[in-house]
């Protein structure tokens, strides 16, 4: 038994550290704030909830402070991207993209403000 | 087995501490403000990332309760300082 959760936890450490490596080379390679924050969210949703998984097995006494890590990363993550994101687009930041959904809903300020 | 593990954890906290450094990095040398935001975004749940394998190491579960503050902290500071750097005023 101790062996098969070791096993798991070798399993889970391995995924969360190569799924923040490529979340962290997208965000050195991508073009844009827009797509660079499609990347950083690999890194705290996939590669943060897996190491903590990986803790709640080996360290002891760790069950429900990881489990409540989890939740708050959870919650919090996909909350701080898009502030990240609405900030980007308000502040006036050029996108590459062709389509705008937002165009006349949000006023944009020039980049040179930001 | 467990040695094994005990290697394949340092690599891990090595591997975070190189992805640390890149996100420093792109916050010294972003291009614009919100850029360098997203390199600080990164860079506190990378520092989250490392106090959790520091408490595998030690076998510690006192630096899980460091990483929930911390946790707590860049979420806060993040939304307030995109919220400065939009709109120029925090509240």
């Amino acid at each position: 038994m101790e062996t098969v959760l070791h096993i798991l936890a070798l399993i889970l450490l391995v995924l969360g550290t190569a799924l923040s490596l490529i979340g962290v080379i997208g965000f050195l390679r991508l073009p844009d704030v827009y797509t660079r924050l499609h990347a950083t969210g690999k890194v705290s949703v996939f590669g943060l909830v897996f190491l903590l998984l990986a803790a709640d097995i080996l360290t002891p006494l760790a069950t429900w402070k990881a489990l409540l890590l989890i939740f708050f990363v959870l919650a919090a993550s996909p909350a701080v991207s898009h502030a990240i994101s609405s900030a980007a687009y308000r502040a006036g930041i050029p996108m590459l993209g062709k389509r705008d959904d937002l165009k006349g809903k949000l006023e944009r300020g020039k980049e040179k403000d930001a | 087995m467990d040695a094994i593990l005990d290697i394949a954890v340092w690599v891990v906290l090595v591997a975070h501490l190189l992805m640390f450094l890149i996100a420093v990095y792109r916050v010294m040398r972003g291009e614009n403000a919100i850029s360098r935001l997203a390199g600080y975004d990164l860079a506190s749940t990378l520092t989250i990332a490392i106090l959790v394998i520091i408490s595998i190491i030690r076998a510690n579960v006192f630096f899980v309760d460091v990483a929930i503050a911390a946790a707590a902290l860049s979420y806060l500071s993040t939304i307030v300082l995109s919220k400065y750097i939009s709109d120029h005023k925090v509240f």
